[in-house]
């Protein structure tokens, strides 16, 4: 299968389908992409293998994809469940495994000014706030503010009903407020 | 500690800025040519387990089908013999209440002379008795 194979790309901006190859797709969306599957796993190891495994499965599906709906959308679709299938089996794996290691990151530990190293830290606690949420949340949390997303296009890419999704952004920012003042 | 305040961590820009990739995150490009060909070498495996699992369940197949075929050609004439033994049998058991009535079938000369006779004792009687009816109405 060649690999600039087209798909149309839905174009809000001009509410008519453009074709796009899937080298565009992917040059386009990469970034997006890994950053959906780095903020739901919260796993900087694994967020590349998530985003090359969803190009993989938008690549073997792509005469599936409905080009009335939008690409960005189809593609949040897969590497968001690409995230979820990902963190469940971590989950699975850990909970088998005896021997776990803290699998933290290593603090960088370079010398930065005050200012950045608080807002930094600040930004950390807020990742590892949302990486603490349940897979439920997380979700909806990291597409309305990862990906800024509206409630109904999260519903498209989630396939939950919008007042689902709805009340689900609400708990998720109340259990994400208690986290964060529960925080050190 | 003069780090922002919990309100402040959570307002929703702030959220945004926190979740927002950093140069430092950012993946390298994605080399499109190898999605390619990994969904070409899945492609080809998937059609190699697909051809693998149908010559198995042919196999599997023609092995029951065999199996089938051995156990009928040894059952069938044992299934047959015991099906004319039980037809025989049963036979038998009708035959010994049957003969006695063949045999008075065979041997009508008693039995019909004296039910004959007994038909004409019957009917001689009730002509007898008509008459004396007869007789003594009219007298």
């Amino acid at each position: 299968m060649a690999t600039s194979v087209a798909l149309r790309s839905f174009s809000p901006a001009m509410a008519t389908t453009a074709p796009v190859t899937f080298a565009e797709a992917v040059r386009d969306h990469q970034d997006e992409v890994f950053g959906v599957a780095l903020r739901i796993t919260g796993d900087r190891e694994a967020a590349p293998d998530v985003t090359s495994s969803t190009f993989l499965k938008a690549y073997r599906a792509f005469d599936r994809y409905d080009p009335s709906r939008p690409l960005r959308h189809w593609l949040l679709r897969i590497a968001t469940n690409e995230a979820i299938s990902h963190i469940r089996t971590r989950a699975r794996e850990l909970r088998h495994r005896a021997d776990v290691d803290a699998a933290s990151t290593v603090p960088d530990t370079a010398a930065v000014p005050e200012q950045e190293s608080i807002a930094r830290e600040s930004r950390a606690r807020i990742r590892s706030a949302v990486t603490g949420l349940p897979e439920l949340y997380r979700v909806v949390i990291v597409l309305r503010y990862f990906n800024e997303l509206t409630v109904d296009e999260i519903a498209q890419v989630t396939g939950r009903p919008a007042s689902t999704v709805g009340v689900q952004l609400l708990r998720g920012r109340a259990l994400l407020r208690r986290a964060l003042e529960g925080a050190p | 500690m003069n780090g922002p305040r919990d309100g402040e961590l959570f307002d929703e820009p702030t959220l945004r800025r926190a979740l927002r990739l950093e140069a430092s995150e950012l993946p390298p490009p994605l080399d499109v040519a190898a999605i390619a060909a990994r969904a070409a070498a899945g492609r080809s495996a998937l059609a190699a387990a697909s051809i693998t699992s149908l010559a198995v369940a042919c196999a599997a197949g023609a092995v029951l089908l065999g199996l089938g075929a051995v156990a009928l050609s040894t059952l069938a004439p044992v299934l047959v013999t015991d099906a004319f033994g039980a037809a025989t049998a049963t036979l038998a058991r009708l035959a010994i209440p049957a003969s006695t009535v063949l045999a008075i079938a065979q041997e009508p000369s008693v039995p019909i002379a004296a039910l004959g006779a007994l038909a004409l004792a019957i009917g001689y009687e009730y002509a007898q008795r008509r008459e004396r009816v007869h007789a003594v109405s009219t007298s």
